[in-house]
């Protein structure tokens, strides 16, 4: 196992550096915005390019880059977004709004799609599931932006229960009821698709248990129904469904990008588009590197993961 | 009950000729009524302007000349005073909430603001020496002391032999007497120290701030403040805005490159920013963009590979041989030999240079001397615009949000030697922000919210001179990037204004609460008129003038205008944001002359037997709009295109191409094939003509090839120069070799008569919008040989008056005929407005000095939560 984890964690980093090498010469060969739209004087505009090192080589740059992370844990400083402010600073006062707003509908996705997946399983081809299925199926076919408007437009707009954008901290704390409530449709609009996607999941996993024979023993040995499945249906369909759920979590940090500029919630969700269409280089770089090594780690995770949920499963054997 | 369902029929036809028969009588009553008052004795008046298409000639009506002065005009310093006690004083809490779509670029610092966010904030937290702010009038504006508290002093005379200034010039030195009340929001009074150090800062070379070409980029450049920007560095400088060395001028190296007199080498700009030849672009942009279209590029692939990294190929005899057939080979570029100097780039070397030697000047603990290279013309409006912002930064503050770095960009102390650049987080927090404006930052949230409140340092609110103004006491901007989103927020009542976009115009096009900001454009319906290519697409019809007319009379320009465009419905050319007289801010549209044109066009009269009290009543009521009038002109068209023998009473479907076919265009497309088949109602074409929509990306080169019938045109130019437009962009040439796109309308052959000052003049519509375009080799001269002056040489309402008549004599023929004037739409809210309704250039809608409230905070809300809110 510990073999494993090693070896996973060596091809992880050679990943990583891969990719944040691809990501670095592929954005230094993208052209510049047009310097007419940066000032009046041309060669200001050059000379301050000049300044911000764009006129090195380019794989000068990228050995500056490693070597002020490396030694200073310097990411740099906005170029073109947020100039002059730490690229670390900002991120980090980005992504606590889209952990909270993501964390909320988790936490409200998880039991309802759960239910609603265990329900059908148990209720399959009946009208419940079928109700349920084509719930589901819409809720996974919509996208999340139309379901944000209409729960924008009625929920906010027209019934006035919650706020139309999410709250400042200048009136609420991050933990506070007003910023809960104001968070509220961003957090159903998010929930539709983990609901629909977790509901399908578990109906599907926990169907395929339900026909196993060895629950056909276990009502043989006397269990009634509700003790087959609590006891032996659902233990083993939880095993994908676990790491599904665990990767929802660590994608809490992601943001999104939709929800949040509907309800104006100022998380990270729009920083890596917006870095790439204005070149800021840092920016963009920061955010490789925190999204590369959150893919990386999240799928690192979910593999290990099924070791610990079930025994049966062994690392890193043939 | 046959019998009775035949009663029953019996009584309905009695009922209804008793009904019938009574309108009938009333009618009769009516008739009698009007018959037995006489008619009052009055002269029905008639339109002064006469246009007749038989002879293409117009009669453009009398005007009386005034020249203008030599010294300019008078500019105003009588400002709107607003309205009593809704100001400062006023004791309860209003609070402006507004939206921004981002904050992601946002730093607000006067040395380095880049985006409109940014310059918002600065409005609030910054003066500048002198204000802008809304004439008493409410027409125009007017000019306020502010940082300053004198108006500026020509004081060119005692620096004779410094700064450049030499015995005899004028209008280079401007003593500025500072506003000693002036202090930042901690209290530390600002004084000329504070602006000998923030500008010294802003023209640091080593922190090279975006905005330091404030001071020298433009036309009121401080004297040596590019020279100590740039000091003791090497530069590339462009040609055409240096020397503008001809080739002649260079000496040529031992490696054959060029080099200038003072030694310097010389390159060719071949994908390097050319600020002033090419607007900032590279020629190799120009060249990707249009290719052989405009260039001959036998020669290009071999110049272009010899590039450097910047761009530039040294200039040889080998290299200027490739360079030159590019942009000259190819007359479709317009360019000779002569202007390929304007390609040139040489390298400067700026010498190191003391800061005293820079043109701004402290003579005392509040007095400053403004120096610039070049004297200021109309000097008592340019200067003061020119001097309408400041750039201060508060020392202690912006020292300590300094960063430095050396030449591999790691970090280094502020004593190192080794430092290449500093960067600045001045003015991106609360924390680092200090305001001198009426407002200061008291909140700000990145991507979420920033709140300003008020400034109680302000000297504005302690000199008695802002009294009637900044009713507002908190501003509160949240950040909402999606527009529905923006949309709600305001019909909640949540944010006190919102952009509209042409979807919304439907729903709130017809809304009390609609605000208009004019860009310079004026989108029109413009027509093919040349015979020969009409008769070829057999929808020769077009050019009967009669026939255009009805179509364009037809066209309900304010539905069309407020229900599929966010613009203010169009009747003339320019629009209201052109401005006639640069001194007072005052629009054309707004003169006599302006006015004038379009009642006339329209067929409106004022006066005394006239439809309307006066000009401005009959002005307000032009709509371009009259149905009667297009269906008469319609029916008249179909009387002589038949008498022409161009028609024969034939199905005709007219073809109108346009850009694409999104929902937009094919709602703008039904609302035009309805009015012309509304005009034509009543008229031999009823049922024949129709209109046909083609989607076509080209159709402005579709149209100068005369490949269509209709298309959708825009021109606009510049707000302060209103009369250029009428020669270069709808007289120049009627064959599609110009940028006229009335194709086959020789205005060259349009014969326009003014009496001006008792003489009639005669001359072609061509050469009057010549004339008027300032062009000083045109000569107006009447048939006695009396000549009238340079366009330039009147005053501005005479001037106004000429292009109005010009105006209409262009539009009369319905060539082209105006929709929409371009526009932003935006919602102001109930809570309160701006002090004119109407945009104008400079001070808008009045600012947030002059907006006052209807409701208070608690008021406000109370009525919200009423349910009344509603637009």
């Amino acid at each position: 196992m510990l073999k494993y984890v090693i070896k996973r964690i060596l091809l992880m980093i050679l990943t990583f550096i891969v990719i944040m090498t691809m990501c670095f010469v592929l954005i230094k060969m993208l052209p510049l915005p047009a310097v007419k739209e940066q000032g009046r004087d041309v060669q200001l505009v050059l000379q301050r390019r000049e300044a911000m090192g764009y006129n090195k080589p380019i794989m000068t740059q990228y050995y500056l880059y490693w070597r002020h992370i490396l030694l200073a844990g310097d990411f740099g400083v906005g170029e073109q977004m947020y100039v002059g402010q730490e690229v670390t600073k900002i991120m980090l006062t980005k992504i606590p709004y889209s952990i909270v707003v993501n964390l909320y509908s988790i936490l409200i996705a998880i039991p309802i799609g759960l239910l609603l997946g265990i329900y059908a399983a148990l209720k399959k081809n009946k009208w419940q599931d079928h109700f349920i299925s084509t719930l589901v199926m819409l809720f996974y076919s919509v996208p999340s932006y139309v379901y944000a408007f209409l729960v924008q437009y009625i929920l906010c707009f027209k019934t006035g229960w919650f706020p139309l954008t999410a709250a400042s901290r200048e009136v609420a704390g991050f933990f506070s009821w007003t910023m809960f409530r104001s968070m509220v449709p961003a957090v159903i609009s998010l929930a539709f698709g983990t609901v629909a996607g977790l509901t399908r999941f578990t109906r599907a996993e926990l169907s395929e248990v339900l026909t196993g024979d060895y629950l056909l023993l276990a009502r043989t040995k006397g269990l009634t129904r509700n003790q087959a499945i609590t006891r032996h249906a659902m233990r083993n369909a939880m095993v994908p469904i676990l790491p599904m759920i665990l990767g929802e979590f660590i994608g809490i940090l992601g943001g999104s990008l939709i929800i949040e500029n509907i309800f104006s919630i100022p998380g990270i969700g729009n920083l890596y588009v917006t870095s790439i269409t204005v070149r800021d280089y840092n920016f963009f770089m920061a955010d490789t590197f925190f999204y590369t090594l959150l893919g990386l780690v999240a799928g690192l995770v979910v593999d290990l993961s099924y070791g610990f949920i079930d025994p049966r499963i062994k690392m890193g054997q043939r | 009950m046959k019998k009775l369902t035949v009663a029953m029929l019996v009584l309905l036809v009695a009922l209804c000729s008793v009904f019938a028969g009574g309108a009938k009588e009333t009618e009769t009553v009516v008739t009698k009524t009007t018959t037995t008052v006489p008619a009052p004795q009055v002269t029905k008046a008639e339109p002064e302007y006469k246009t007749d298409y038989a002879t293409n000639s117009v009669n453009a009506g009398s005007i009386t000349t005034v020249l203008g002065s030599s010294e300019g005009g008078e500019v105003s310093y009588d400002y709107y005073k607003g309205v009593a006690g809704k100001d400062y004083t006023d004791p309860a809490f209003y609070t402006f909430n507004d939206y921004t779509s981002g904050t992601s670029n946002m730093k607000w610092s006067t040395h380095t603001w880049e985006t409109a966010d940014d310059s918002a904030i600065l409005d609030y937290i910054t003066r500048g020496f002198y204000g802008f702010e809304l004439s008493d009038d409410l027409e125009g504006w007017a000019i306020t002391c502010e940082m300053a508290s004198e108006l500026p002093v020509d004081v060119t005379s005692e620096y004779v032999g410094k700064y450049g200034i030499q015995e005899g010039d004028t209008a280079k030195a401007w003593k500025i007497k500072l506003n000693p009340n002036a202090c930042w929001e901690d209290g530390t009074p600002i004084n000329a120290d504070t602006y000998i150090y923030s500008y010294k800062e802003l023209l640091d070379p080593v922190m090279k701030n975006r905005r330091a070409d404030s001071l020298y980029a433009g036309d009121f450049v401080v004297y040596n403040a590019k020279n100590y920007f740039y000091a003791g560095q090497t530069a590339h400088q462009e040609n055409a805005t240096g020397a503008f060395y001809t080739k002649e001028d260079l000496t040529v190296g031992a490696d054959g490159q060029y080099f200038t007199p003072n030694g310097e080498p010389v390159y060719l700009a071949v994908n390097y920013p050319l600020a002033n030849w090419l607007g900032g672009n590279t020629l190799a942009d120009y060249v990707g963009a249009y290719g052989d279209s405009y260039f001959a590029l036998e020669t290009w692939a071999e110049l272009s590979a010899l590039a450097d990294a910047e761009g530039l190929v040294p200039l040889t005899d080998a290299t200027y041989a490739l360079y030159a057939p590019v942009t000259t080979g190819n007359p479709a570029w317009g360019e000779t030999e002569a202007d390929l100097p304007a390609y040139f780039v040489y390298d400067q070397t700026y010498p190191e240079l003391d800061w005293s030697e820079v043109g701004i000047v402290k003579t005392g603990d509040y007095e400053l001397v403004y120096i610039t290279v070049s004297p200021t013309a109309d000097a008592n409006y340019y200067v003061p615009y020119n001097l309408s912002s400041t750039y201060l930064v508060y020392e202690p503050l912006w020292e300590a949000c300094k960063t430095y770095y050396n030449a591999n960009g790691d970090k280094v102390s502020k004593d190192s030697k080794d430092i290449a650049s500093i960067s600045t987080n001045y003015c991106t927090t609360v924390d680092t922000t200090m305001s001198y404006g009426p407002y200061k930052l008291t909140y700000f949230e990145l991507d979420k919210q920033y709140t300003l409140e008020r400034n109680d340092n302000w000297y504005g609110y302690k000199d008695g001179l802002h009294k009637g103004q900044y009713q507002t006491d908190k501003i509160s901007v949240q950040v909402i990037n999606k527009h529905e989103t923006a949309l709600l927020a305001f019909q909640a009542g949540e944010i006190d204004g919102v952009s509209l976009q042409a979807d919304d115009m439907a729903r709130f096009g017809s809304s009390d609460y609609v605000r208009y900001t004019p860009q310079s454009y004026t989108t029109k319906l413009t027509f093919n008129t040349d015979a020969a290519s009409l008769t070829a697409r057999g929808t020769q019809i077009l050019t009967n003038a009669n026939f255009r007319k009805g179509f364009a009379l037809a066209i309900d320009v304010n539905t069309f205008a407020s229900s599929l465009t966010t613009g203010m419905p169009g009747y003339g050319l320019l629009n209201t944001l052109y401005v006639y007289d640069p001194f007072t801010g005052a629009s054309y549209r707004s003169t006599d002359g302006g006015k004038k044109a379009l009642i006339e066009l329209y067929g409106l009269t004022y006066g005394a037997g006239g439809d309307y009290d006066d000009i401005d009543e009959a002005y307000d009521a032009v709509t371009g709009y009259d149905l009667v009038g297009a269906r008469a002109a319609m029916a008249k068209a179909y009387d002589e295109v038949k008498a022409a023998g161009i028609y024969n009473d034939e199905a005709v479907t007219l073809e109108i191409r346009v850009y694409q076919s999104d929902d937009i265009y094919v709602k703008m497309f039904n609302f035009l094939k309805n009015a012309l088949e509304s005009a034509c109602v009543g008229t031999g074409f009823e049922g024949k003509v129709t209109l046909k929509m083609t989607v076509d990306e080209d159709y402005y080169d579709t149209m100068y090839s005369g490949g269509t019938d209709i298309i959708f045109t825009t021109w606009g130019g510049a707000a302060y120069s209103p009369y250029t437009v009428l020669y270069q962009c709808y007289c120049d040439a009627s064959d599609g070799s110009g940028n006229q796109m009335e194709y086959g309308f020789d205005t060259s052959k349009v014969q326009v008569t003014i009496k001006a000052d008792g003489v009639d003049y005669t001359e072609s519509l061509q050469k009057w919008a010549l004339w008027a375009s300032g062009d000083a080799d045109t000569v107006i001269t009447a048939k006695d040989g009396s000549k009238l002056a340079a366009f330039n040489d009147y005053d501005p309402a005479t001037k106004a008056d000429f292009f109005g008549k010009l105006e209409y004599a262009y539009l009369s023929f319905f060539t082209t005929t105006p929709i929409y004037y371009r526009s932003v739409a935006s919602m102001v809210s109930q809570k309160g407005d701006y002090a004119v309704k109407n945009y104008i250039d400079l001070v808008g809608f009045g600012g947030i000095a002059f907006y006052t409230y209807n409701y208070d905070d608690a008021a406000w809300d109370a009525y919200v939560k009423s349910g009344s809110l509603n637009y």
